[in-house]
């Protein structure tokens, strides 16, 4: 079968994140030796070359249908990406130390397409409940709270990964509207972006109301065409808390209906 | 290259949704349309000679531009070179518009944009991190990189 070469060291090469990248020694079978490579995973690529400066690949991991084991057989640090079915292969690593063999093993479980395709409906499921929340957060609904239970233990159990805390638990959005109605304005973050660590206002989708799932991202989209957007989406934040504010504010003083500042 | 064969082969061998005979024509001069099984596993497109078990080959579907073209086809081209694209021709319209976007929310790029996007608004709604329950907040590929760039030049995207 032909796997077009070239598609693959172009997209090794191009912007695209790279996962996780480093040395480690990959066994081969027929010496039953080491050999230390360097790899580099990007989406579900394991690819691997003899130092980080190469322009040669030696070779690419399709990280589909495999589990990782550790194996204390294969001696220390050692795990392996097992493919499960009849005459399919096993590869054996070993890393240097424990932190790194625990970081590769984490990261290669959490590297498949099907993994992320999982997570990624379950996490569209719990972003429409969270909507729908938000929407009617005024009022009592005793019937989402389960819903939204079950949408998080489905995910869960289907997650094999020994090295995750897997908490079945409530989304704070459940447990908030289960409480006396007048607390729904603490379900909505109150917070700018900017404060939320490792947040980049870039990826964010600037339309007003929200794409449906599929619809987004834009194709092409350019961040800095859709800049007045952006800041009109965030300055809602604003607008709203300004209302609230003004709403708190006592009715009796007169001067307080006038801003502060005239903005104009 | 090295590449783990048998098991892309397995791979390919996976029931998928998207999988129907097309006519499919090679990106070099010469290359003629030709009857193949075309198949989405993940995100690669393998592409059989109609009866076979083992595919011919396999397209990632990274980096690469998917768009109409001419009555009922499509194609994929990459890194905007005429000498990388590949021309579908499917049955009808609307199986062609079907393909395209199967083809674009197959790439996992494409799939971690709405990950992040989904994390994102989650945690704006309601204050809390999606990923914290699944001990997965820290991992760099769920986090927004800078390595991503949305110049036009890039395609990323797609």
């Amino acid at each position: 079968m032909k796997l077009h070469e070239k598609i693959l060291t172009h997209f090794l090469s191009c912007t695209s994140p790279v996962d996780k990248e480093g040395y480690l020694y990959k066994k081969k079978e027929r010496t039953a030796t080491y050999h230390r490579r360097w790899f580099v995973l990007k989406a579900n690529l394991l690819f691997y070359q003899e130092r980080p400066a190469d322009r040669h690949l030696l070779g690419v991991i399709v990280l589909e249908g495999c589990t990782v084991t550790r194996s204390k057989s294969d001696g220390q640090f050692a795990f392996s990406l097992v493919f499960d079915r009849p005459g399919l292969k096993t590869y054996r690593f070993a890393a240097v130390d424990h932190q790194t063999q625990e970081s590769w093993v984490k990261t290669l479980l959490l590297a498949s397409h099907c993994y992320l395709s999982l997570l990624v409906r379950d996490l569209g499921r719990q972003y429409e409940e969270a909507k729908q929340q938000q929407g009617c957060g005024e009022s009592f609904h005793s019937s989402s709270g389960s819903v939204l239970q079950q949408s998080t233990t489905n995910f869960s159990l289907l997650v094999q990964n020994p090295t995750a805390v897997v908490r079945e638990g409530r989304s704070s959005s459940a447990s908030s509207v289960l409480q006396a109605p007048s607390l729904p304005t603490n379900v909505v973050a109150k917070r700018s972006p900017k404060l939320w660590p490792r947040r980049n206002a870039h990826v964010t989708p600037l339309n007003g109301p929200m794409p449906l799932y599929g619809e987004w991202p834009l194709v092409g989209f350019d961040p800095l065409q859709e800049f007045s957007k952006l800041h009109d989406y965030y300055g809602l934040e604003v607008k709203k808390a300004r209302e609230e504010w003004l709403r708190r504010r006592p009715a009796e003083k007169e001067h307080s209906d006038k801003d502060l500042i005239d903005l104009g | 290259m090295r590449f783990n064969e048998k098991e892309l082969v397995s791979l390919s061998r996976q029931p998928s949704e998207m999988a129907a005979e097309m006519g499919m024509r090679g990106p070099k001069k010469g290359d003629v349309l030709k009857k193949r099984l075309v198949k989405l596993v993940v995100n690669f497109l393998f592409y059989f000679r109609t009866d076979e078990e083992e595919p011919i080959g396999a397209l990632l579907l990274e980096q690469c531009r998917v768009q109409k073209e001419d009555n009922q086809s499509f194609s994929i081209a990459y890194m905007d070179e005429a000498e990388r694209k590949y021309l579908f021709e499917c049955g009808s319209e609307e199986q062609c518009q079907k393909w395209i976007d199967s083809i674009v929310k197959a790439s996992y790029e494409f799939m971690r944009k709405n990950l992040i996007y989904y994390r994102t608004e989650i945690h704006r709604l309601t204050g809390k991190d999606p990923l914290e329950q699944y001990g997965i907040s820290e991992e760099t590929r769920f986090q927004v990189t800078n390595g991503m760039q949305f110049m036009p030049r890039d395609t990323s995207s797609l």
